[in-house]
C-alpha cells in the first residue's frame, strides 16, 4: 500500500492500538463474519465538515446565461414576447458542478479517513458501512460521516488495499458465494438548478391554463427534463467509478429544494456496492417455494 | 440453466480468501452491470436464466390548474387525467431506457407519487433485466413491473409472465352538506354519506381504469395491486383513489403447480443489520 500522509489524530492512533475490538455489527452479522473467516478489528469512522453555500443567480429570467455550467445546460425561451420586466423571458436548467464536486470532496475525504483508520488496524476491508450527511449547524456547514467495521481475513496475506461494502452478515456471505468480491462503496450526487421560464412557473403555480390554448393538464417539460437529467448524471458518475466492475444493491434517491418561487434545485443521489467477479458464476437450481409456519 | 447442487459444501472461508486475493489483479469484466437488487434477488433471477442489466428510471410531472380541488361536483377530471398522464409518461420513459440498455423488462420498480395542489409527479426506478446473454428485443415486448425479482421468479416458474404496469386514478369531490344537515349532524356521530359515496365513486372509476389498462395489454389479470386512498391534505372536500399493479398473462398452456414445502423457521426475528441503531 502506498504510504499517504496521515491526518489521523494521535488519540485515535492510541485507541486503535489497544486490544479490545469494537464493531457496529449486530450479533447475527458478527456471527456471519466469523463464519466467513472475517475477524472484526474495530469500528472505524471518517468525518468531514464542509462549508455549504448555494449561490443565487444574477439575471434570472432576463438572459439565457443566468447560470453557467460546464455540464448539462438547457434553455427555455418565453413564447410570449416582452410583457413586463417581471416576466420570465428565459428559463434555464443547469448542472451545478461545484455542488457535485463539493459533495464528492466531502464524501471522499470522510471515506479516505475511515479507510485510513482501517489501514492502521491492519484490516483487509470495512463491512456494514453506513454513511450520512446533514447540517452540522445553522451556519451553512454540512457534515459527512461514514462508519463501518474493519475486518481482517483470517489466514490471508497482508492487504495491499482496503475494500469496503455497505453489506454485512448473510448478504455479504452470499456475495462471496455468488462469485463476487466487494471492491468499494460508490456514491455520487447530481445537482440540477431550475430557473423556471414563465410557462414552467405558471404551470407549477397551477395557472398555466391562463397562458395556454390547452386549458387542461400539461406536462411540465422543464421540470421533467431536470429530473430525468439529474438521475442520468448521477448514474454516469457512478458508472465512471466502476472501471468494468458491477454495481450491486444500489439505492437512488431524489431531493427537491425550493429557494424561491420558480427557483429549484433537483438533486439525485446514487449509492451502491462496487463488486468484481472472481470466478465463473454457477447458477442455482430454481428456488423451492416454502410456506413458513411461524 | 439449472446446475446440479454441488455435493461438496462450499468452503466459504476459502472463497473469501480467493475473492480478496483477486482484488490485487486487474478487473475481470463484470459487465458494468448496475442494479438495485439484493443478492438474493439476483440469484433468484439467475436460477430461471435471467440477469440484471442496468438501473433505469423515468419521471413525469403534470400540471393541475389552480382551484380545481376546491369547488365542483363529481370527479375532478383534470386531476385524474394529470395522474393518468404522469403515470403513462413515466412508464414510457423507463420503458425507453430499458430498451436502450437491451433489457427485456424492468422488475422491482419503486413508485414514488407526489400529489400537490398544482402539479402531480410520478417517479419510477427499477432494474432492467433480460434472459442471460440475450440481445435487444422489439420495444413493444418489454414489460415494466413493480414485482420484486423474487416474485417475478415465482411468477415465471408458475408459467405466467408480466406484461406491464396497470394504473387507475380518480379524484372526486365530496359534496358539501347543507347548513341544515351540518347543524343536525353537529352533535351526532353519524356516517357522512357524502364522503362515503365520494370514496366509492373514486374507487369504481380508478379500479375500472386499471382493469381497462390491463385488458388493453391483453392481460388475464393484475397482481400485487396497491391501493392508496384518502382525503387530499390541501383540499378538505376532495378524496382520491389510486390503484397500481402488474398485469400478468399465462405464458404456458396451463398454470404450473409449484407445491410449496412447509417449513418451521428456527431463525429469530433479529436477522437484519439495522442501520438506524447507529444513527
Amino acid at each position: 500500500m502506498t504510504p499517504t500522509p496521515s491526518d489521523l489524530p494521535e488519540a485515535a492512533k492510541r485507541r486503535l492500538s489497544q486490544g479490545a475490538f469494537t464493531s457496529g455489527l449486530s450479533v447475527s452479522d458478527f456471527a456471519a463474519c466469523l463464519e466467513m473467516g472475517l475477524e472484526p478489528l474495530g469500528l472505524v469512522q471518517g468525518f468531514c465538515a464542509m462549508q455549504w453555500t448555494t449561490f443565487g443567480s444574477f439575471g434570472r429570467g432576463v438572459t439565457p446565461f443566468a447560470g453557467s455550467s460546464s455540464g448539462y445546460v438547457e434553455n427555455y425561451q418565453c413564447p410570449h414576447g416582452m410583457i413586463s420586466s417581471e416576466h420570465r423571458m428565459w428559463g434555464q436548467n443547469y448542472e451545478q458542478t461545484w455542488i457535485e464536486n463539493s459533495w464528492r470532496d466531502g464524501f471522499n475525504s470522510a471515506y479516505s479517513r475511515m479507510l485510513e483508520e482501517a489501514g492502521t488496524l491492519g484490516a483487509h476491508g470495512v463491512v456494514g458501512l453506513i454513511d450520512s450527511e446533514g447540517p452540522l449547524s445553522d451556519v451553512g456547514v454540512v457534515e459527512f460521516h461514514l462508519s463501518g467495521t474493519a475486518v481482517r481475513v483470517l489466514d490471508a496475506p497482508a492487504p495491499h488495499h482496503v475494500w469496503s461494502t455497505y453489506l454485512a452478515g448473510q448478504r455479504l456471505a452470499k456475495i462471496f458465494e455468488a462469485g463476487y468480491a466487494p471492491v468499494s462503496v460508490v456514491s455520487s450526487v447530481a445537482s440540477v438548478r431550475v430557473l423556471s421560464s414563465c410557462i414552467t412557473e405558471y404551470l407549477m403555480g397551477g395557472t398555466g391554463a391562463m397562458w395556454s390554448v390547452n386549458a387542461e393538464t400539461t406536462e411540465i417539460e422543464q421540470i421533467v427534463s431536470a429530473q430525468n437529467e439529474s438521475r442520468a448524471i448521477a448514474r454516469s458518475f457512478v458508472r465512471a467509478q466502476l472501471h468494468g466492475d458491477a454495481l450491486h444493491g444500489a439505492s437512488m434517491t431524489g431531493l427537491t429544494r425550493e429557494f424561491a418561487q420558480g427557483d429549484l434545485e433537483i438533486q439525485s443521489r446514487l449509492s451502491g456496492n462496487r463488486i468484481r467477479r472472481f470466478k465463473d458464476f454457477d447458477p442455482l437450481t430454481a428456488p423451492r417455494p416454502t410456506v413458513r409456519l411461524s | 440453466m439449472s446446475a446440479p447442487v454441488p455435493e461438496i459444501p462450499l468452503d466459504l472461508r476459502a472463497e473469501v480468501r480467493r475473492a480478496v486475493a483477486s482484488l490485487d489483479h486487474e478487473s475481470r469484466d463484470s459487465g458494468s452491470m448496475t442494479s438495485d437488487l439484493s443478492i438474493d434477488e439476483e440469484l433468484n433471477l439467475h436460477s430461471i436464466g435471467w440477469e440484471p442489466v442496468a438501473l433505469v428510471s423515468g419521471v413525469s410531472v403534470f400540471s393541475v390548474p389552480v382551484g380545481c380541488w376546491n369547488w365542483g361536483q363529481g370527479e375532478i377530471a383534470v386531476a385524474s387525467a394529470a395522474q393518468a398522464h404522469a403515470f403513462h409518461h413515466a412508464i414510457t420513459r423507463i420503458h425507453t431506457e430499458a430498451a436502450n440498455v437491451g433489457g427485456h423488462g424492468v422488475v422491482g420498480v419503486h413508485i414514488e407519487r407526489l400529489v400537490y395542489s398544482t402539479h402531480i409527479e410520478v417517479s419510477l426506478v427499477g432494474t432492467a433485466v433480460r434472459p442471460v446473454g440475450a440481445g435487444a428485443i422489439n420495444g413493444s415486448g418489454i414489460f415494466v413491473s413493480d414485482l420484486s425479482a423474487r416474485d417475478f421468479t415465482l411468477l415465471m416458474i408458475a408459467g405466467w409472465e408480466p406484461l406491464g404496469l396497470a394504473t387507475g386514478a380518480s379524484f372526486v369531490f365530496a359534496p358539501r352538506r347543507s347548513v341544515a344537515t351540518v347543524l343536525q349532524q353537529q352533535s351526532q356521530n353519524v356516517e357522512l354519506t357524502n364522503f362515503t359515496e365520494a370514496m366509492y365513486s373514486a374507487r369504481e372509476s380508478a379500479m375500472e381504469r386499471m382493469q381497462q389498462s390491463a385488458l388493453a395489454m391483453h392481460g388475464t389479470g393484475v397482481v400485487e395491486v396497491k391501493v392508496v386512498e384518502g382525503p387530499m391534505r390541501f383540499a378538505g372536500h376532495a378524496v382520491g383513489f389510486v390503484a397500481v399493479g402488474t398485469v400478468v398473462r399465462l405464458a404456458k398452456t396451463t398454470h404450473q403447480l409449484i407445491h410449496p414445502t412447509m417449513v418451521v423457521s428456527l431463525n429469530d426475528q433479529n436477522v437484519a443489520f439495522d442501520a438506524q441503531t447507529l444513527a
